[in-house]
């Protein structure tokens, strides 16, 4: 891997950062080779191949941080920016930085061929194979658009909190393809979008994922929509669907064990370790360590390495998602979950594949069981307030569930309440765990994540949709 | 940087047109809790796009070094990308339009005024917020941000056009509890210097709709009279002009598609894009180099224009509404500050007549919960019960759900109210006839 800046480099910036009385200096430096492509209805659309180089420098003093970043990365400017992010603190220096020991990080992804070794032509012809195979499905299909986004950096992270500093310096290389289908007849329109993505070389795209299978799945949605009744509202059971499913877990209670608004008092799980906070059927995870998975990394921000964290344990909550910072508030040690989009963004607590653990459940019972309700099979995704714990998310493929079957579709779906009632809510937890892929924004950016969960049912949760009542 | 090597660079490759432009970006952000600095942010953003005409063919890339030793690499870029496009560009790059309109919208005042006045201004906004109730437990997050952008453009015809602006804004919000109910209200107000916020009125208006929230109404699940508020109204509208764009509406992706000069939505609505308005939202030419104008896209209800760039405008035979932007090695088109024409009565007025209905004032989740091709949309939303032609009890976790056009089509009346300056939409509040609330 080719140096981002020098190890002395690092020492001088970290030294004039650490002037006023910090406690704690960072750096990370970034250079990313990114590359997104997309064809519209089968040509060749935009081509887009940034080029990033920048670094951030972060500073500690207690529980208070300052940040800043550049991307010239001139020996002058990253000591200038060195001496504007020191002079939010007012102090005598606490220790200077002498030496700084590399160390190492281990690949947990194995890949085999990497994405920007693949020409541009060979993803045209992938993403036009997607457009053939989403377009021949209906000729109501009016327009597809699919894209292969590559992401590659490599990252050198600088802390010290004594003489002696640590290196960590990392590669990470993900790859996603984006399909869109919009389909229209008459006057209607609807779409449907699918974005398989893994921490992954070209194989996996090529060998595991089978993209036209994936297009014509997504036309067919598009379609189905086009036919769907709206959504009754009220407080009906909710069956979800295992994979993508788990966005539920991840805006219902995630976000609000993360540290960012556990350390402050700002999460209504700031008191809940060792409370029960979800139904005994539930157990939930965060691990970043999976490999190939979408959301894993090798080290996060800080440095550590990324680690299998358990949040809930039987219902009980067992665990926070802590950062530095966070955890000096805290008085608990960092868990390797400290995460950012980019050098544009101080790190912190962050969700990276997070989980609802199997349960002894056939998914095939769970619909049996219920008389009437909702089956939720996709999510557009949600948003979660931590502070009182509302969250929402909209459902982009729903059915009717009556007598025990699935029947028929429905679409303006939108589910609501609050983690605290929803995780309690939960009475069946299948056996068939899947994950499905998205991108969480928050505090630091938008990053990769993971939602994972076996088929669950929730026994009554709000439901908003403008289809009056469920009969 | 040296643009003029760019262009040699340009021509030593063989690019037959070249443009080049960057935006320097600097911010500061500095933010409290409990009263003190909690974190003090230093941030300086650049992004430089080049683009070109290759063989007849249109390439960009993006990058933000700040270096001139980068233009090699971002011209190879573009001769890449360009040789990998199936079409040649018909539009090329563009030589200049006759005339620019120049405004100097840089706030001096602004940028004069010290960092410590703008701290001790937080402070005091925090002081409000928490002395306001003693249900307030904490104030999050009060922050000021100020942000100063320079944004240069030149291409190999010659053309140089400079923008600088500068804007800032804080932010607060209050946590209030009462009887185990948590309840929490953020907002933000823009700021141009000594004098111009009220922040005693403003920290205790957040505050007061924290506490205004509790003890809910449980609402029935049903069609009500709606009045949206003017913030989130905003929202929808753009969400509405997405659909005016004309690549949207040329790839059969838009509910416009087919209705230029139709009525589309109420006759109550008057839409116009100002992009010339002196303010923050200021833009007086777009990512092409195309001068903006004014325009009126929405007038009584009727579908006066779509939005173009160059090349969308050629496909339709009309000029292009200068609306160009460059986003992800494309030109696509974007929309610039637009104003909804308010109404005559002021908000009271407007809820007089409605005996039962619903008054939206938050809402969650609408990025996802709208499906922007069918402008089908369901999202979380909070607000209060409108009973009597009167604001009554706050109702709390309740669902709005409707669709975009159909929306529009039901306005009933607008009142007089204002947005922030810095929001990208200024909309009044608007009274929907019925939309679908979800409750119990």
């Amino acid at each position: 891997m080719s140096q981002i800046i020098s190890k002395k480099l690092a020492i001088d910036v970290m030294n004039a950062a650490l002037s006023t009385g910090a406690d704690y200096a960072e750096i990370y430096a970034e250079s990313s080779r990114p590359s997104s492509i997309s064809i519209d209805n089968g040509k060749v659309d935009s081509i887009s191949t940034p080029i990033s180089e920048g670094a951030g420098i972060r500073l500690l003093k207690g529980v208070k941080s300052a940040y800043g970043y550049t991307s010239d990365l001139s020996r002058k400017n990253l000591l200038a920016l060195a001496g504007k992010v020191a002079k939010s603190f007012e102090g005598e220096r606490l220790f200077e930085v002498k030496e700084i020991k590399k160390e190492r990080v281990k690949a947990i992804s194995p890949i085999e061929t990497h994405l920007n070794d693949v020409s541009a032509e060979e993803k045209i012809a992938y993403l036009k194979k997607a457009h053939e195979a989403a377009s021949s499905v209906d000729p109501r299909i009016v327009r597809v658009t699919a894209s292969f986004i590559s992401k590659y950096k490599t990252t050198q992270t600088f802390v010290a909190e004594n003489e002696i500093g640590h290196q960590y310096d990392n590669v990470e290389e993900r790859g996603r393809v984006g399909i869109v289908c919009i389909a229209k007849e008459g006057e209607k329109i609807e779409s449907a979008f699918t974005g398989p993505a893994r921490y992954a070389g070209w194989e996996w795209f090529t060998q595991t994922l089978n993209v036209e299978e994936e297009a014509k799945e997504t036309a067919k949605k598009a379609l189905m929509l086009l036919d769907a009744k709206e959504c009754p509202s009220g407080r009906f059971t909710v069956v979800v669907k295992n994979g993508w499913g788990g966005v539920l877990f991840h805006e219902a209670c995630g976000h609000s064990l993360e540290a960012t608004a556990t350390a402050k008092g700002l999460s209504v799980f700031s008191k809940s370790i060792g409370k029960q906070i979800a139904s005994p059927v539930v157990s939930a995870y965060d691990d970043g360590t999976l490999p190939n998975e979408w959301g894993s990394n090798n080290i996060d921000s800080e440095g550590h390495k990324t680690q299998k964290n358990q949040l809930i344990k039987d219902g009980i909550c067992v665990g926070f998602l802590v950062d530095k910072l966070g955890g000096r508030r805290l008085g608990m040690e960092p868990n390797g979950c400290s995460r950012r989009e980019d050098y544009s963004y101080a790190p912190t607590s962050r969700m990276s594949n997070t989980y609802i653990a199997p349960g002894k459940d056939d998914p095939e019972d769970i619909i049996k069981d219920t008389k009437l309700g909702i089956y939720v099979a996709n999510f557009g995704g949600g948003s979660v307030e931590p502070t009182t714990g509302e969250f929402n998310f909209s459902a982009s493929e729903a059915y009717i569930i009556r007598d025990g079957k699935i029947c028929e579709p429905v679409k303006g779906c939108t589910l609501i309440g609050t983690g605290a009632e929803v995780l309690m809510n939960i009475d069946r937890v299948g056996n068939d765990l899947a994950f499905g892929e998205g991108n969480c924004g928050s505090l630091s950016g938008s990053i990769p994540v993971d939602v994972g969960q076996p088929t669950v049912r929730i026994k009554e949760i709000t439901v908003g949709g403008r289809g009056g009542k469920l009969e | 940087m040296n643009f003029s090597k760019f262009f040699q660079e340009a021509e030593k490759q063989g690019l037959e047109q070249a443009q080049i432009s960057y935006y320097l970006n600097k911010e500061t952000r500095i933010k409290l809790f409990e009263g003190e600095i909690d974190s003090f942010d230093v941030m300086e953003n650049f992004t430089i796009r080049a683009s070109g005409i290759y063989q007849g063919k249109y390439g960009s890339t993006v990058a933000d070094k700040p270096k001139d030793d980068i233009f090699p690499e971002l011209v190879a870029n573009i001769k890449r990308n360009a040789s990998l496009s199936e079409e040649k560009s018909e539009v090329g790059i563009f030589p200049g339009s006759p005339k620019y309109v120049n405004k100097n919208v840089f706030c001096k005042d602004l940028a004069e005024e010290s960092l410590s006045e703008k701290i001790a201004n937080l402070k005091v906004l925090n002081q409000c917020i928490v002395g306001f109730d003693e249900r307030i437990k904490k104030a999050y997050g009060p922050t000021y941000t100020e942000s100063e952008t320079t944004y240069r453009f030149a291409n190999s015809f010659g053309l140089n056009l400079k923008r600088k602006y500068n804007f800032a804004y804080y932010t607060a919000g209050a946590i209030a509890e009462e009887n185990g109910e948590t309840k929490t209200f953020s907002d933000f107000v823009s700021y141009t210097g000594k004098g111009s916020v009220d922040f005693k009125a403003f920290g205790e208006e957040v505050a007061k709709k924290a506490v205004s929230k509790f003890t809910p109404l449980g609402l029935k699940s049903g069609k009500y009279p709606t009045v949206i508020n003017k913030d989130i109204m905003g929202d929808f509208i753009s969400y509405f002009l997405s659909s005016t764009i004309a690549d949207e509406v040329q790839r059969h992706s838009s509910f416009l598609e087919g209705k230029l000069n139709e009525r589309v939505v109420s006759r109550k609505l008057t839409i116009k894009e100002l992009p010339l308005e002196k303010g923050p939202c200021f833009v007086n030419f777009d990512d092409e180099g195309v001068a903006t104008k004014n325009k009126t896209i929405i007038d009584k209800g009727v579908l006066k224009t779509y939005l173009y760039n160059r090349s969308t405008a050629l496909k339709d035979r009309v000029e292009s509404t200068g609306n160009g932007s460059s986003e992800g090695g494309k030109i696509k088109t974007a929309v610039f500050f637009t104003r909804v024409k308010k109404g005559k009565k002021g908000f009271a007025e407007m809820i007089a007549p409605i005996q039962e209905g619903v008054y939206i004032t938050e809402i969650a989740g609408l990025g996802t919960g709208m499906n922007a091709k069918s402008g089908n949309f369901s999202c979380q939303a909070e607000g209060y019960l409108i009973k009597d032609g009167r604001l009554d009890k706050p109702l709390n976790l309740i669902t709005l759900s409707g669709n975009l056009l159909s929306m529009l089509k039901d306005v009933k009346d607008l009142d007089n109210a204002s947005c922030d300056p810095l929001s990208s939409v200024d909309c009044p509040n608007v009274y929907i006839k019925k939309m679908s609330i979800g409750g119990e």
